[in-house]
Parts: structure tokens; C-alpha cells; sequence
């Protein structure tokens, strides 16, 4: 993927620049506000990271300028403090995603290939297919090699939050935003805990693990 | 209005207000004893003065005279006298005066008044010459009837005075308590976690404007000092999350290289502390948000029994496995003014701290329900409970009861649910669920749709 990666830190820049760059994405930086606004009208990219916090142009500022000028490219915001008015506003601005500074690498990854994903118009499907599984939206039933799996709410949420990112890592923070709407860290085992009893139900009858675990990175269903 | 003697300003009132009625009621008697004791006295004279005069007739003309004087006195006067003159046996031989002999000196008679029977008087009796008896004596109605003029007058005076002394006295205690009213709401919003509040400075520059004014200026050092805190816990917390966290994606990077079986376990290990470091600077950072109060204007209407059912669907997997049970006890509807997240975090909380400190088997009910005008939402356990003496303690930052030593926790849990119940109006009361403990967020208020 092409990426814009507007920091004005130079270690978070470099950093994120290396991480990038190590997952073969092709990274241009902008260390300032109206540098990124170049960019981004200039440049045909697939995902613009925007800190909030900027010299010349602040982050939303830069964003609201996208917006209006009718740029739909994905934006992920960074921030420093987590404040729960600030993502607010972002949002409202038309940030995809948010971000708190400092994060894990794998986070950012995580959530950057989720965005590129996001861009193309695979998300009115009814029906999803990964990894020997099927899932119908509508009717919320999911089989695995033709056998119908049965699935409390919350398990069916998660295994879709998996499928729709077939191939990708999804975070632990991902699910807990999209699956339960928290934006805060329970500091507690619900996810873990909930992924533990969807996966026993998929795996049951001696089956190969359907999801696949990276301690610190997230979980991944196979995409084929 | 509050209880008469738990109001100050009342009492000031009061004081003074029976400070005048007494001066004003001294005062009067004052006006009635002196005016009394002149007339009385004015009296006294005017007999002396009728005595004198009478005891000359006799001596220039004889008791012929002195009898023919007595029959002509009867003189109109404000002061109306009465002479009569007694013989050496006890006959009264002239005078109007009807009054059997009395002995000589000043005295008080009584004498039979033609039109309205037996009446005192004041009387000078003076022994003549020849064993004769002289009495002069005024009729003491008059001094009575100035003495009723007085009365009258200043019962009117005092009954208009004390009238308006108790108008003045109910001004005075509604400006006092109006003037103190200002400084009180404005104390009270301040203990209710509203730094901002400020008393109203009046411009007249009294002694309640002076108040109002210290008060405000302790609130600004007292606001800069609470700011200054946050400011700096906050700062450090956050200025110490960007270089450590910083370490933690480099020993992560360093542990996706190819390293030896030991190292790739010390680098874990080393990963897992600084991550626990970041959660605990989450934690401060988070609950000093909340203490901020600045989320308050994103809480809308929340459906508090749906939440909790939802919590409950969630969490019960997790007691269960931790060999829990978690039950629901939720009756509906049940609507508050809330923010979503912010109590999800906090009920969370409290389930995570029921499975984390009672024994295995422990029963969790995860309630919601009306409580008055209000609601409660929180848990019981049937566990072993903290005591009495500990449940104030266990709310405040970083304490952990001796019995918890052993479990995981920095023990902020609390304290942020109790931030997160202030920051809506609510109160987190731990109390004995016998056996167990109850731990549950009181809402003043739910709303009715």
C-alpha cells in the first residue's frame, strides 16, 4: 500500500516509517500540517495517517480540509492523549479509525491494513468465505465444511469481525471497539475469553484450529 | 426556611430585635415613672402650698377666718384638692372633704367622693393651734388617669415599634441569609467537585463582599494547586508512556529477530512488565479524565437495564470460567443519564473485582433496579466481604487490602468507579451484603421516557 504518514516527531515518525517499510509499504512523510494537505490532494495514496497535533495545520484541520475538498481517502488519526472528546471530534471530522499515542507497532499495522481493506467495496457482501468457513449475514448462520455451527451473538460478532479481515491480523483493541463499542481497555479477559469459546465451537470434533493466534499481535482467520 | 436555631442570620435577628423591644420597653417605663413622680411631686406642692396658705388665715383672722377660707377654696384647678378642718374632739366643722380625722402627717385617705363613692387621696394633715385638725388632700384619680394617658400612649408606640422591629428583624435575617446563601451554594458546588463555581463579589465592598472575595481567591490558589497535580501526574504519566513504550516496540522488535530460546523468554518478560507499566499509566490517566468532569457533557440518556443485561451476557463466560457463577438480577426499564462507556468500564470493574477477591464457588449477582427516584446498578457477592472499617479505604488509589497481596492489580480499580460515579452525580457505596459485599452505584435520579 501507499501510505501518507503525517508526524511531526521524528522518532514516532521514523519509527512507524521503518515498521512500514519492513511490511513493504510504500511510506511518504510529511513533518507538518500543510505539507500532509499537499500530499494528500497531490499524491494518490491508500491510507493517510494524520497526528492531531501538528505544526502550520493541525490534524483536523488537514482532515477537514479532505473532507470538504471530497478526498474519501481512509484517515487514521493519531493522538496523543486518549481523551474521549477528542475522538469524538475526530470522528465527527471523518476520521476512520483513531489511534492513541504511544501504541504498539502491531497495533497501527493492524489497523492500517483494515483501512486499506475498508477502501475497497467489499463490505455490502451478505455472505462471507474464509478459511472453510461460511458465514450468511442475514440469515446469522455459520457453517464450517457444511456443518451448521451454532454461535452466541457475541461469538457470531467476533467470527465476522475475523472474516470480514480474512488473511489480516485483528487486535484485541479492534474487536473490543467493534464488537462491544469499548473504547477503553477492560483490563480484563473479555475478549480472550469469548475468542476461547468461539473457537472451541468451530474447532469442535477434533477440527483444525480455525483461527490462528499471535500473542501481542491479534487474531487471524485464514483467507482461503 | 430553615430550623430558627440553625440559622445564624435568624439568631442575629433575633438578638437584635429583642435587644430594641427591651430598650424601647425601658425606655417607656422610664418616660412613665418620671412623668409619675413629677406629677406626684407637683401634687405634694400644690397641698404644701394650700396648707401654708390656709395655716396664714388662721393666723392673721382666727378659725373664723380659717373656717370662712376652707368654705370659699373649693378652686378649679388641674389639680383638684379637698380641704376640711377637724375639731380637737373629732367633728369636722368646715371643708367638702368627707373623711373621718386622720392622724397628723402625709398619708393617704380615703374619702367619700359625693359622685363616685370611696376614693384614696393624698392628704397633708397639720395640727393647728387648739388641738384643730387641717387636712388637704388631692384626689389621686387624676395622677391615675394621667398614669392610664401614658399607658395608653406607649402601649400604642410600643405595640407600632415592635411591629416594625419585627419587620426589621425578618429584613435583616433574609438579607443575612441571603447574603450567606451565595457563599454556601457557591461552597457546595465546590465539595461537589466543581472547582470553577465562584462566589458573587457585590460591589458595595462589605464584609460579605471581602468574604466572598477571600473565598474566591483560596478557590483560584486551591483550583491552581488541583490543576497544577493533575497537570503534573498527568505529564508524567504521559511523558513517561512515549519512552516506554518506545522500549517495549524495540524489545518486540528484538525478540521477532532470530534470538536463543533464553533470551526470547527474558524479552517476553521484559515486554510484559513495560506493558504492565503502560496499564497502570492508562489507568491514572484515565481515571484523571474522568475526575475532570469535562466528559459530563457527552452523557445522554442510557438504557441502564439493557446495559447491564449486555454486561452480563459478556461477563458471565468470564466468571464461569474463573469458577463463578455470575447471575442477573435486572428489572427494566431503568433509564439514566449516562455516558455508555464510562459505566460499562465501572460495572466491569466491580464484576472483575467480585471474581478477583472471593473464593471459588462464589456467587456474583450483577443488579440493576429502581431505587426511589433513582436507580442501582452494581454486584453482590456472597464471598467473605471487607470489613466495615476497610470499605472507605479500598475506594482510594493504589490501596490493596492485605487479603488481595496476591492477586493481580495496581489497585486503581475503585477508585475509578468512583470516579466514574461522581462524574455522574452518582455515589459508589460498598456496604455487607451478609454474607459478602455489595458494591453498587446509587443514581440520585432516572430519567422516565
Amino acid at each position: 500500500m501507499r501510505i501518507l504518514l503525517a508526524e511531526d516527531d521524528t522518532d514516532t515518525r521514523q519509527f512507524v516509517e521503518r515498521g512500514l517499510g519492513e511490511l513493504s509499504h510504500d511510506v511518504i512523510s510529511a513533518a507538518n500540517g500543510e505539507d500532509a494537505l499537499h500530499y494528500a490532494l497531490t499524491e494518490d495514496v491508500d491510507v493517510i495517517i494524520l497526528d492531531r497535533m501538528m505544526p502550520l495545520l493541525d490534524g483536523l484541520s488537514v482532515l477537514k480540509r479532505l473532507r470538504g475538498g471530497g478526498v474519501t481517502t481512509p484517515v487514521l488519526m493519531l493522538t496523543a492523549v486518549g481523551r474521549i472528546e477528542d475522538r469524538v471530534d475526530g470522528l465527527e471530522a471523518g476520521a476512520d479509525d483513531y489511534l492513541i499515542k504511544p501504541f504498539a507497532f502491531s497495533e497501527l499495522a493492524a489497523r492500517i491494513q483494515a483501512l486499506g481493506r475498508r477502501a475497497s467495496p467489499a463490505s455490502v457482501a451478505t455472505r462471507l468465505s474464509a478459511g472453510g468457513l461460511e458465514m450468511e449475514l442475514l440469515g446469522r448462520e455459520v457453517r464450517r465444511e457444511g456443518k451448521v455451527v451454532q454461535l452466541q451473538p457475541r461469538e457470531f460478532r467476533l467470527l465476522e469481525e475475523l472474516m470480514r479481515n480474512a488473511g489480516e491480523f485483528v487486535t484485541r483493541t479492534m474487536l473490543l471497539e467493534r464488537v462491544w463499542g469499548f473504547h477503553f481497555d477492560p483490563q480484563t479477559k473479555i475478549v480472550e475469553t469469548h475468542m476461547s469459546r468461539l473457537r472451541a465451537k468451530l474447532n469442535e470434533g477434533g477440527r483444525a484450529d480455525a483461527i490462528e493466534t499471535v500473542r501481542g499481535v491479534g487474531y487471524r482467520i485464514r483467507s482461503t | 426556611m430553615r430550623a430558627w436555631p440553625r440559622s445564624a442570620a435568624n439568631r442575629i435577628a433575633l438578638v437584635a430585635f429583642l435587644a430594641y423591644a427591651a430598650a424601647m420597653f425601658v425606655l417607656g417605663a422610664a418616660v412613665f415613672i418620671a412623668t409619675h413622680a413629677a406629677f406626684a411631686q407637683q401634687m405634694d406642692v400644690s397641698i404644701e402650698a394650700t396648707t401654708n396658705a390656709l395655716q396664714g388665715e388662721l393666723r392673721d383672722d382666727g378659725i373664723k377666718g380659717l373656717i370662712e377660707a376652707i368654705a370659699q377654696s373649693r378652686r378649679p384647678g388641674p389639680i383638684s384638692l379637698g380641704t376640711s378642718l377637724f375639731a380637737p374632739d373629732g367633728q369636722r366643722i368646715s371643708g367638702s372633704l368627707l373623711t373621718s380625722m386622720p392622724a397628723p402627717g402625709w398619708q393617704s385617705i380615703v374619702f367619700a367622693d359625693p359622685q363616685e363613692g370611696p376614693d384614696p387621696a393624698r392628704a397633708k394633715v397639720t395640727l393647728l393651734p387648739g388641738g384643730y385638725r387641717l387636712v388637704v388632700a388631692a384626689d389621686l384619680e387624676s395622677l391615675e388617669s394621667i398614669d392610664r394617658t401614658i399607658l395608653e400612649m406607649f402601649g400604642t408606640a410600643f405595640a407600632v415599634l415592635l411591629l416594625l422591629g419585627i419587620v426589621g428583624a425578618y429584613s435583616l435575617a433574609t438579607y443575612l441569609r441571603g447574603r450567606l446563601a451565595g457563599i454556601e451554594t457557591t461552597s457546595a458546588a465546590i465539595v461537589a467537585g466543581d472547582l470553577r463555581q465562584r462566589a458573587i463579589v457585590g460591589p458595595a465592598g462589605d464584609e460579605f463582599d471581602r468574604v466572598a472575595a477571600s473565598l474566591n481567591a483560596m478557590l483560584d490558589r486551591i483550583a491552581g494547586l488541583v490543576a497544577n497535580l493533575r497537570q503534573v501526574t498527568g505529564d508524567l504519566a504521559h511523558d513517561l508512556r512515549t519512552p516506554l513504550s518506545r522500549l517495549r516496540n524495540q524489545l518486540e522488535r528484538l525478540r521477532a529477530t532470530k534470538v536463543d530460546a533464553g533470551v526470547e523468554e527474558l524479552l517476553e518478560g521484559a515486554v510484559a512488565q513495560a506493558d504492565d507499566v503502560l496499564i497502570l499509566f492508562d489507568a491514572i490517566l484515565r481515571i484523571s479524565e474522568v475526575e475532570e468532569g469535562s466528559l459530563k457533557r457527552a452523557f445522554g440518556i442510557l438504557d441502564l437495564s439493557h446495559l447491564v443485561s449486555e454486561l452480563g451476557e459478556t461477563l458471565a463466560p468470564l466468571a464461569e470460567d474463573s469458577g463463578r457463577a455470575l447471575v442477573l438480577a435486572v428489572e427494566t426499564p431503568l433509564q439514566v443519564q449516562g455516558d455508555r462507556e464510562l459505566l460499562s468500564q465501572a460495572i466491569i470493574n466491580l464484576v472483575e473485582n467480585a471474581i478477583r477477591h472471593t473464593p471459588l464457588g462464589t456467587t456474583i449477582r450483577l443488579l440493576a433496579r429502581p431505587d426511589g427516584d433513582g436507580a442501582i446498578v452494581g454486584v453482590e457477592d456472597n464471598g467473605p466481604g471487607i470489613p466495615e472499617a476497610e470499605q472507605e479505604r479500598v475506594q482510594q488509589r493504589f490501596v490493596r487490602l492485605e487479603a488481595a497481596r496476591s492477586t493481580p492489580g495496581h489497585g486503581l480499580g475503585l477508585s475509578l468507579v468512583r470516579a466514574i460515579a461522581d462524574a455522574h452525580g452518582a455515589r459508589l457505596k460498598l456496604a455487607d451484603a451478609v454474607p459478602g459485599l455489595s458494591a453498587t452505584i446509587h443514581f440520585p435520579r432516572r430519567i422516565d421516557l
